[in-house]
């Protein structure tokens, strides 16, 4: 669980190590997602986020986020099995995707309670 | 298609990538492109998506995007492309700024925006060479230890031995050969008239190191008048341009400058790119609202169009380049 007696970083300032990706700030969730249950190689990661978040990653896409989320150490390659590279979430990765969620699910929560206010429940 | 077809279909988009990404990616990025063909044989979409992504790949081997590098690499690579796009922008801003300044030696211009328009380019070129001598001199610094041998085995001798080479040849060349053809059109220098902004001395040889800019390229039959060295003068200058800026490039990219010094030159950077900015607002002044000007001294043609064209995508390419500097910069020093 975060500290809440430490100071919360600004969301999705670029000092925070998915809030810095901008636009791939999206599909970095993504592949962290993917890779939170064990290690995937390029194509195995487009259809697990293909079923779970309902898109398809474009291979430059991908391949552009692999590369930043590999220079940031938030993952790592393993040793290629038939030119496929399987990769695998590192435990920074592991904190930066916690802390990102974790972000998320504040933002989700405010929001979804604030439509139940003004909204009425659906 | 058959599988060779496929393959041969992957290894053509991934030529779009630069050779470092092929090297570290290449045979897995093709895996999951043959993955997908498998599924989808045929995607504009997908191949959009590749070739855009491949181009962002080589910008940022050139410091142009904020990913891809370490800092310090990060911060070299934004230098030297800087100092490509300000040598770019200098060739053509002198060229058009050399033509003004001797206009202006021979009838004073009569309509504000030539006369403001010159007055913001050879402030932005002052400035813009004060930034470059107060950039070279640490860099020079370093080439010359690294030549005597000051650091560590042969290695930083051999990194940059080559590109000093390139730097002594161009810069002698660039000189020599200005210095030799400044006086040899009338409108230049030879004036005893002593008026204009700008020195005569250096309006003649910015104009002479710029010849190759011109708009006689597109009129073969004027150009076979000009004299045979003048015309061999405005085909071998570029190539003296380019060793001088190449050379220059090369050494700050083969250079492993400390942080403090890193923080040093992407302040210079981000001044060199306001200073590119000062010169390109006069030129545009000129060249959007120049006055008829006397005897068609001061008249803007498709040239100094072109020539704006070009200066200002070099800006948005330094500009671009002075933020990817400062924060590799700043990433180095901790504070990124």
């Amino acid at each position: 669980m975060p500290d809440s007696s430490s100071p919360a970083p600004a969301r999705g300032a670029p000092g925070t190590p998915l809030g810095g990706f901008g636009r791939y700030a999206g599909p970095a969730t993504l592949i962290l997602s993917s890779l939170a249950d064990g290690p995937k190689h390029g194509y195995a990661l487009t259809k697990d986020i293909e079923q779970f978040a309902g898109l398809r990653l474009a291979p430059g896409t991908l391949y552009e986020a692999l590369s930043r989320l590999e220079g940031q150490g938030l993952i790592e390659g393993l040793e290629s099995q038939d030119r496929r590279r399987p990769y695998q979430l590192t435990a920074a990765g592991a904190t930066a995707l916690r802390a990102h969620l974790a972000d998320q699910e504040r933002v989700a929560q405010v929001g979804l309670g604030r439509l139940a206010r003004t909204w009425g429940a659906t | 298609m058959t599988s060779p077809a496929l393959e041969r279909s992957a290894a053509r988009l991934l030529r779009w990538y630069p050779a470092a990404w092929r090297t570290r990616y290449g045979a897995e990025f093709t895996e999951l492109l043959l993955a997908e063909y498998a599924e989808r044989p045929r995607s504009w979409r997908r191949t959009a998506n590749v070739i855009g992504s491949g181009l962002l790949a080589r910008l940022s081997g050139l410091g142009l995007t904020g990913f891809g590098l370490s800092a310090a690499d990060q911060a070299r690579a934004s230098l030297a492309t800087l100092g490509c796009a300000a040598a770019a922008f200098l060739i053509f801003g002198l060229a058009m700024a050399a033509q003004l300044a001797i206009g202006w030696q021979w009838a004073m211009p009569h309509d504000p925006a030539t006369t403001s328009g010159l007055a913001l380019m050879a402030a932005g070129t002052v400035l813009l060479l004060l930034l470059t001598v107060l950039a070279a001199v640490p860099v020079a610094w370093g080439a010359t230890a690294a030549l005597l041998g000051r650091g560590t085995g042969g290695g930083p001798r051999r990194r940059v031995a080559g590109p000093v080479g390139f730097v002594l040849a161009g810069g002698t060349a660039l000189v020599a050969g200005a210095h030799h053809f400044q006086n040899s059109w009338p409108g230049t220098g030879g004036t005893a008239v002593h008026r204009g902004l700008v020195p005569a001395g250096a309006a003649a040889f910015s104009w002479a190191s710029t010849l190759s800019v011109s708009s006689y390229w597109a009129h073969p039959a004027a150009l076979r008048a000009f004299p045979a060295p003048e015309l061999a003068w405005m085909a071998l200058s570029p190539l003296a341009l380019l060793s001088l800026a190449g050379g220059t490039v090369a050494i700050v990219r083969r250079q492993r400058p400390s942080a403090r010094l890193l923080a040093y030159q992407s302040r210079l950077a981000a001044a060199a790119a306001l200073a590119m900015g000062c010169f390109l607002a006069g030129a545009g002044c000129w060249v959007f609202g120049q006055g008829s000007g006397r005897a068609g001294l001061f008249h803007a043609g498709v040239v100094d169009v072109a020539g704006l064209a070009v200066m200002t995508v070099a800006l948005a390419a330094a500009a671009r380049a002075a933020v990817g500097a400062r924060r590799g910069a700043l990433a180095l020093a901790g504070r990124g």
